[in-house]
């Protein structure tokens, strides 16, 4: 019996050891997509792109605008690639952590000035203008709609995008309250009758700029008089349009550039005019955009201060350089 | 969709992997590392502790405190650990999401090892326990000999579920930035690719089944015939498939409507014998 | 309506007060989207864990395939779902659909034991009574089997619980969703009360369930009591 017993731990043992061992060995093999940076720095070349890890969202890997796009516009390649998120809480903390050096963020988080990270320059236009404007479902787009909208597009700036995020992401304030008093800042708040007799259910993406944006497009159009219905922090692009193109929503606030790119991935427009004009002939039956505000919220390739001291980084051409 | 699959499954570059992306293989290595570092601690914890409490007869309501951690979101608490960690580790390395991530599993894996073995040497038929006293053992001798061996096939069937479990549920590894399997549905997602979505998934459940089957065989060398009742093919508690008594009885807090039935009446077949006894896939 | 709460984790009262009609319309969700899965699994495993009972040779074949469903990670089946219902990727069916799966691959197995532990000297008796087959199951068997198919309940719906709120990593409304809120707002320091009033509602909505099933179970099984007031 105690022979049995003895047996069975040794048994565990060697098992689990076993696994252990196998998975060491494993992701040693594998360390250049996640840790030891330093073999793979030392093999990656000499530039300073080499010496360096950045960090983005899982598909940043393969995109047009991502690692590929890196190379062929820049020449820049980076030593290591670690998956995180879409600009979220685990590329920020990585980046302000040493866990990365770059990152791919979008260029109104409020962290940006919160951590004095620096946004490297984009001379060769690698990132498409983000200009942010509704999309909606075009039958419900009636003038009214329009109007109220297009009147919201013609105050929102850049700077605005940025406070607003610093109040919902830094000081925990409620969106919708964000929005409310957005509104109200620019007198778009008076109430009215724009868009009475329209029934629309306004969506959003899952960060917390968009939610502010959809509580900014919901509260101006109640203010004038539509029944709006809302369906927030839906997740992904990938999630959300297929419910805006069956009708489950039919607004949602967007951004020019990656919408393009959703629909046609081979599109080659970067500034905001002609991205806009791209746009239309883009879109599926069904979708339409209204006018576009000159608020953007771009990719940018982002180091921490002391990293762009270090190197001498303004652009992301740099980073090709020798060290 | 099952061509999607076998595309991403038959694909060679996805089994040798690119610069950036490692391959499957490394992948599973990687998986098989996150699940053997919360089974070895969860192991570490559950198995002493279950068989003193189970031994001594004590303190059984800790037993229910750890079949309560059950109830606890596993995405939850890996948020809560990570906003909780990562602040607090800086540098190079996976750190920041690996702590988090093995405390989940950890959680995760504690309570089947831990309920399954305090069961295990609880429910050692009362005659046994007596019998081996009667011929003058002393406790540890009466836990040893009579006690751990009678416990064993609970205890692996614990193991087991703990293992399905963690293996299932390590694909969140890939939410917090780690790698292993729930990379490719993780990926999948992010670039609408359903093949890799669904590939990754075959991969971890085929990955379960095999070391569920390694284990099932390490039971069947180790568990005593007399205790498995191997010799006679009617014996409800049965050989490695179909493991132990429940961990459902065992695990979900009836202690008190047991205690007094079951552990007594041995003759009943003990009845709910869960499919390794599951919880929740990540 | 500006949060007056800060971020320790004990301000999840102040966070449930600020957002109280947002958080109870995720806690509503993620009710029905824990029970229903539940209801529909044990409807689908009555008849075919009665099967695997009354049809040996079915049992091995059931057990081994409702094994391989539990292997699949929750999050891949919420999203290969869609496809499989042709369902939108948004629908809530997706997931009490994924959590259908799960449950039936627990129960089936969980009845068909409850139903092989009903002692022979039972069944002869009411054969010698008189009853029919299907009375027997009816009066005799599934009455007889509830204390095991309440546990089994017990561990699908606390598993559900759990796993329903991974599906707010793709976007279904339910207390997931705090999770997802608390960690984006989690950027400079930690954020703690949504996350935390997410844990905290998860578990209580688990613990109610979980009394909600014993009471029916005891309710189901009077003779227990004698037994136990004996």
């Amino acid at each position: 019996m105690n022979r049995r017993i003895a047996m069975a731990l040794t048994g565990a043992t060697v098992l689990l050891t076993s696994l252990a061992a196998c998975g060491e060995s494993g992701s040693s093999t594998s360390s250049s997509g996640s840790s030891g940076s330093e073999s793979s720095a030392a093999g990656g070349g000499d530039t300073i792109a080499a010496n360096l890890v950045l960090g983005g969202p899982p598909e940043f890997e393969n995109r047009a605008d991502g690692l590929p796009g890196l190379k062929d516009v820049y020449g820049v390649t980076f030593g290591e690639f670690r998956k995180l998120d879409a600009g979220g809480p685990l590329t920020i903390n990585a980046l302000k952590n040493g866990q990365i050096d770059a990152a791919d963020i979008f260029t109104t988080d409020p962290s940006i000035a919160a951590n004095d990270f620096v946004v490297l320059e984009d001379p060769k236009d690698l990132y498409a203008a983000q200009n942010v404007l509704p999309l909606i479902n075009t039958a419900k787009a009636t003038d009214g709609v329009k109007a109220v909208l297009n009147a919201v597009s013609a105050k929102l700036t850049t700077d605005d995008l940025i406070d607003l995020n610093e109040k919902v992401i830094n000081e925990k304030q409620d969106p919708a309250a964000v929005a409310k008093q957005w509104l109200a800042d620019k007198g778009l708040d008076a109430a009215g009758s724009q868009a009475a007799g329209t029934d629309l259910t306004v969506g959003s993406a899952n960060f917390q700029e968009n939610v502010i944006l959809a509580n900014v497009y919901a509260q101006a159009l109640q203010a004038q008089g539509a029944t709006v219905d809302t369906q927030l922090n839906i997740g992904s692009r990938e999630t959300y349009m297929p419910g805006l193109q069956d009708g489950s929503i039919d607004l949602i606030p967007e951004y020019s550039g990656v919408l393009l790119q959703f629909f046609d991935p081979k599109a080659s427009a970067v500034s905001s005019d002609d991205v806009y004009a791209a746009l239309p002939a883009a879109l599926p039956s069904g979708l339409s955009v209204l006018e576009q505000s000159a608020a953007q919220d771009k990719d940018a390739i982002v180091v921490t201060k002391d990293t762009a001291d270090k190197y001498g980084l303004s652009s992301i051409a740099d980073l090709a350089k020798a060290p | 969709m099952t061509d999607n699959v076998l595309v991403w499954l038959n694909d060679p570059q996805n089994w040798s992997g690119t610069r950036f992306t490692p391959g499957i293989g490394a992948q599973i290595a990687a998986h098989l590392l996150y699940t053997a570092i919360a089974l070895l601690v969860a192991g570490a914890i559950a198995f002493p502790l279950g068989i003193v409490l189970g031994h001594t007869g004590r303190a059984g309501w800790l037993v229910s405190v750890a079949n309560g951690l059950r109830s606890l979101p596993t995405v939850g608490l890996l948020i809560l650990l990570y906003v909780m960690v990562s602040p607090l580790i800086s540098g190079r390395g996976d750190a920041p999401y690996l702590v988090p991530t093995e405390i989940a599993l950890v959680l995760l894996a504690l309570p089947p090892i831990l309920a399954n073995t305090y069961a295990g040497v609880r429910n050692v038929p009362p005659d046994a326990r007596d019998a081996a006293r009667g011929m003058g053992m002393t406790g540890p001798q009466v836990l040893l000999r009579v006690e751990l061996p009678n416990a064993l096939p609970l205890v692996f069937s614990g193991l087991r579920s703990a293992t399905l479990q963690v293996i299932a549920t390590a694909t969140i590894a890939a939410y917090v930035g780690l790698d292993g399997l729930g990379r490719y549905v993780y990926d999948g997602l992010a670039s609408h690719q359903f093949g890799q979505m669904a590939g990754g998934a075959v991969l971890v459940a085929a990955l379960a089944l095999l070391v569920d089957l390694v284990l099932a065989l390490v039971q069947r060398l180790t568990v005593s015939r007399g205790v498995s009742g191997r010799f006679s093919r009617r014996a409800a508690g049965g050989d490695g498939r179909t493991a132990a008594v429940t961990e459902l009885t065992a695990g979900s807090g009836e202690g008190r409507e047991r205690g007094g039935n079951d552990a007594e009446d041995s003759s009943r077949p003990v009845a709910v014998l869960a499919p390794s006894g599951k919880h929740p896939p990540g | 309506m500006t949060s007056a709460a800060g971020s320790a984790p004990w301000d999840l009262f102040g966070y449930f007060a600020d957002h109280r009609g947002q958080v109870l319309e995720l806690l509503w969700s993620h009710t029905w989207l824990s029970v229903l899965p539940v209801v529909i699994g044990l409807l689908v495993s009555l008849p075919i864990g009665w099967l695997a009972r009354r049809y040996r040779w079915v049992y091995p074949s059931v057990v081994s395939v409702t094994g391989l469903l539990y292997t699949i990670p929750s999050l891949a089946l919420f999203v290969i779902m869609p496809m499989l219902l042709g369902t939108q990727i948004l629908d809530p069916v997706n997931v009490v659909a994924a959590l259908t799966v799960y449950t039936v691959a627990l129960l089936v197995r969980v009845v068909a034991d409850g139903l092989a532990a009903v002692p022979d000297d039972v069944m002869q008796s009411a054969t010698a009574m008189g009853l029919t087959r299907f009375q027997r199951l009816r009066k005799v068997e599934l009455p007889l089997a509830v204390p095991v198919i309440a546990a089994g309940l017990r561990v699908a719906t606390v598993a559900n619980v759990s796993l329903v709120a991974i599906a707010g990593t793709i976007g279904i409304p339910e207390l997931g969703q705090l999770f997802i809120i608390g960690f984006q707002l989690s950027v400079n320091g930690p954020y703690y009360p949504p996350i935390v009033l997410g844990i905290v509602l998860c578990v209580l909505l688990a613990l109610v369930l979980d009394g909600l099933i014993v009471l029916g179970s005891r309710w189901a099984t009077p003779w227990q009591r004698v037994v136990a007031a004996r």
